[in-house]
């Protein structure tokens, strides 16, 4: 087991190197440069020998070679540089926005979680009841909406019908926790509702198979009540592929709300994602996907630990 | 009863009008709370181009002249530190008075010297310090204080746009100590004379200014405080405003988002207009068949129907006034009846298209010819104006293609000249010929199309010399009768138009043409 999570931590380093290799790669295909962005504004008449100085400055005049090498250094000492958008140091401009992504990840995960973990159950209890229907139609309605369509909504609706918006300036939680969860709960309810959808499905799913085992049969033979059987062994068992959804889409949630974060104006990483692509950012760029990377990489790790532990049957070697 | 009547109804006016006279009254108090597209990259005005900057930052700052905050022309010049000036009758040197009653935020006081360093910093920056206007300031020879409260521009040759240059919103004015120091202090720090003190900044998210008690304006700024949010996508922007999280947005909304706030907001809404000092015009590549020839490039103008365009598209985009190189309503502006006598200007539409085919016959290009215009991907108002222009361009036989690119690949493309037919664009940030001409002589690093007109760059320089208002104008119109009619270098379009609606508490602000000017916030109050 041990030597299994070491070989698991140490691949990834090589992970990481090469989705930086990636990534370094991909966004210079992409045509402009920041430089030409930055100075092409309503105007758009500044000569070509500022822009070249500018590019001098930020190094984009050198091979792409050793662009990388010198950025790649600095990763391996957790130094991912400045953007060069703001010239401000890229751990400030994540740190800035990533309690508000934690914030809305984890809030609609809760609402995911509250929402997919009784619907499930409950629609593999009574599968092919009028309940399973409904809760089929709840879900599927969830997967087929998009959760930005849904913030859509959910803003015209506070607008219209109550008159009111959600605050646009986001508070920590600790410095007043009414204006906190009044300007991220919506967010988290069309995040929250979309991801409750997969794993509601999931749920239904992996009951149903658990609900069919011999061991269930086995404690239902032995006269166990219904509600033991079903929390001690049923649950604990179908909660291995819940859990694998709900961890990916967590992971998946730090950097991927782009659309949503725009609609709520929400100053998380999604939308700095956006804006780093928009400034061709590329050392901002950079240091999101490594962090979208680690985080998926470090989910997956807690995910396998998880297994182990939730399943005495699953042993690695 | 009857000698009781007289004072009775005046005293009867009096009580009507107080409430109307007192609302008007400035009152202090209150936080602006306003949205912003785009957020500072840096803070040093000197080295930037985008509103993102003015708009959140501006009120920390003074400039040596600024516009009048209540000219809708925006090209009334009067002082901001400067108390008065004089200007020598050869016009080569220009002598500014500076309040003496000004401090920084720090509580230093300003002197001339500042003004100076801050001038020198635009005019001639050190090595590695970008300053991105300095070419409008050719004509200065040097800049130099006779005494702590005095400064003088001294010219090479006269400049007619040289008051509005230095009421730049641009030229912010630095304390001259710590340029000396740090020429980037400036970049990542705040610190001016203006009637806001700087607060806070979250990047992303918010800017915070409050109110300056030693500001030199006495009983100025209105305002407590203000808060700026930055707000990229254009459908939140609208919400904040509906949902009044945010009072008023100082660029720009659609005429459709304007209509949908009017719709919900009812009274609550204000809604100011201008001719926007900004304009799409349409490139053509002179080095290129057929564009080398100006029968085809009077054609491609001479179909476009702009009087009917302007009705169709106002109502969807940012564009509406039909008019010249100077933006309608201004000083320099082409009178209506001068402007018809142009190219594709004039009201009857199918005589210009006749004259339009006629000319593209004469020039050997055939029925159906085809070729591709090249437009910049955003929404308002490149894309309608794209489409409309291919329609227009249709109907006198020509088959267009268009390709739209994204911003960082439409510049490059400009630049290269990789194209037939573009889409191009001026904004400019003060209504003055100078400016908004910059980029038509010859050798101007934004002259895409690459024509070589000597009597273009002839009439610019004479024009940018001329002290007479009078002859100016003339020496315009014949500039402006050269660039879109007899070479046709460019085709314009349509104005752009600026609409704000906004909150109908916030008082002491008028629109101008530019986005860029009038933000200094000094003036501006809320109603209870």
């Amino acid at each position: 087991m041990h030597t299994y999570l070491l070989k698991r931590l140490l691949l990834i380093f090589p992970t990481l190197f090469g989705v930086a290799v990636v990534t370094f790669l991909l966004i210079r295909i992409i045509p402009g440069d920041v430089v030409e962005l930055r100075y092409s504004g309503d105007r758009g008449a500044v000569s070509q020998q500022l822009l070249d100085q500018e590019r001098a400055r930020i190094g984009l005049d050198k091979p792409v070679w050793r662009q990388f090498a010198t950025w790649i250094w600095g990763v391996a000492r957790l130094d991912f540089g400045q953007s060069m958008w703001t010239g401000a140091p890229i751990w400030q401009e994540i740190k800035l926005r990533f309690a508000l992504s934690l914030q809305v990840a984890v809030m609609a995960t809760i609402v995911a979680v509250l929402l997919a973990i009784p619907l499930g159950v409950l629609a593999a209890l009574k599968q092919d009841t009028w309940i399973d229907y409904a809760v089929r139609v709840f879900s599927i309605a969830g997967l087929a909406m998009p959760s930005f369509w849904l913030g859509i909504v959910l803003i015209l609706m506070l607008l219209i019908v109550f008159q009111w918006l959600p605050p646009m300036v986001y508070t920590p939680f600790w410095v007043s926790p009414w204006q906190n969860l009044a300007q991220l709960i919506w967010p988290a309810l069309a995040v929250g509702y979309r991801y409750s959808a997969v794993a509601t499905r999931m749920t239904r799913s992996a009951m149903l198979e658990v609900l069919r085992e011999d061991y269930i049969r086995t404690a239902r033979a032995k006269g166990l009540m219904q509600k033991l059987v079903l929390s001690r062994h049923a649950l604990k068992n179908a909660m291995l592929p819940v859990l694998t959804v709900v961890a990916i889409e967590f992971a998946f949630l730090i950097g991927g709300l782009v659309v949503t974060e725009q609609v709520f104006n929400l100053n998380g990483i999604g939308l700095l994602f956006v804006q780093a692509v928009a400034h061709r950012d590329y050392t901002l760029l950079q240091a999101l996907v490594m962090l979208v990377a680690g985080a998926f990489i470090l989910v997956n790790f807690l995910m396998d630990v998880a297994y182990a532990w939730l399943d005495p049957r699953i042993r690695y070697r | 009863m009857r000698r009781w009547r007289g004072p009775f109804i005046a005293l009867l006016i009096l009580a009507l009008a107080l409430p109307a006279w007192a609302q008007e009254k400035p009152r202090s108090g209150g936080e602006l709370v306003f949205v912003v597209p785009s957020e500072p990259p840096s803070y040093d005005a000197h080295q930037e181009e985008t509103f993102g900057v003015i708009h959140p930052m501006a009120p920390h700052y003074s400039t040596l002249l600024r516009v009048d905050p209540f000219d809708k022309t925006g090209t009334k010049p009067v002082g901001d530190l400067a108390e008065s000036w004089t200007i020598s009758k050869d016009g080569l040197v220009y002598t500014f008075k500076i309040r003496r009653d000004v401090k920084f935020h720090d509580g230093s006081e300003l002197t001339s010297k500042d003004v100076k360093a801050s001038y020198d910093k635009i005019l001639s920056p050190p090595a590695g310090v970008k300053s991105l206007r300095a070419s409008a300031y050719g004509s200065v020879k040097a800049v130099d204080t006779p005494d702590a409260h005095t400064v003088r521009f001294m010219l090479k040759w006269p400049e007619s746009s040289l008051l509005l240059n230095l009421a730049s919103p641009w030229n912010w004015i630095y304390k001259a100590d710590i340029l000396a120091k740090d020429p980037h202090w400036y970049e990542k720090n705040v610190m001016g004379t203006g009637p806001f003190k700087f607060v806070e900044h979250v990047r992303g998210s918010h800017w915070v200014g409050k109110k300056n008690p030693d500001y030199w304006d006495k009983g100025k700024p209105y305002l407590d405080s203000y808060r700026a949010i930055f707000i990229s996508n254009s459908a939140a922007q609208v919400a904040a405003v509906r949902g009044e999280r945010a009072m008023i947005q100082f660029r720009s909304f659609s005429p459709p988002e304007r209509d949908s706030l009017v719709q919900a907001l009812g009274p609550k809404i204000a809604v100011q207009e201008s001719p926007w000092d900004c304009l799409n015009f349409v490139s053509m590549h002179h080095e290129k068949k057929p564009f080398d020839d100006k029968r085809v490039r009077r054609a491609l103008s001479l179909a476009l129907d702009r009087y009917e365009g302007s009705k169709a598209l106002s109502r969807i985009t940012l564009v509406k006034d039909v008019a010249g190189i100077i933006v309608p309503g201004t000083p320099y502006a082409t009178p209506p009846q001068e402007l018809e006598k142009l190219a594709g200007y004039g009201r009857d539409i199918n005589v210009n298209r006749a004259e339009a085919k006629r000319l593209l016959k004469e020039a050997g290009v055939p029925e159906g010819f085809a070729f591709t215009f090249k437009n910049r991907g955003i929404p308002h108002p490149y894309e309608p104006l794209g489409i409309w222009l291919i329609d227009q361009w249709r109907q006198i036989g020509l088959n267009v293609k268009q390709e739209i690119l994204e911003a960082s690949a439409y510049h490059p493309m400009l630049k290269r000249g990789d194209f037939e037919v573009a889409m191009d664009f001026q904004c400019g940030f003060i209504v003055e010929p100078d400016l908004d001409l910059g980029r038509f002589p010859s050798t101007s690093d934004a002259n895409y199309g690459k024509h070589k007109d000597t009597v273009i760059d002839d009439l610019y320089v004479r024009q940018a010399r001329a002290t007479d208002t009078e002859e100016r104008k003339r020496i315009l119109r014949t500039l402006e009768k050269r660039l879109l009619d007899d070479e046709a270098h460019v085709v314009y379009t349509l104005q752009w138009h600026r609409i704000i609606p906004h909150n109908s508490r916030v008082k002491g602000w008028t629109i101008t043409p530019s986005h860029y000017l009038n933000n200094q916030l000094d003036t501006v109050w809320l109603t209870e």
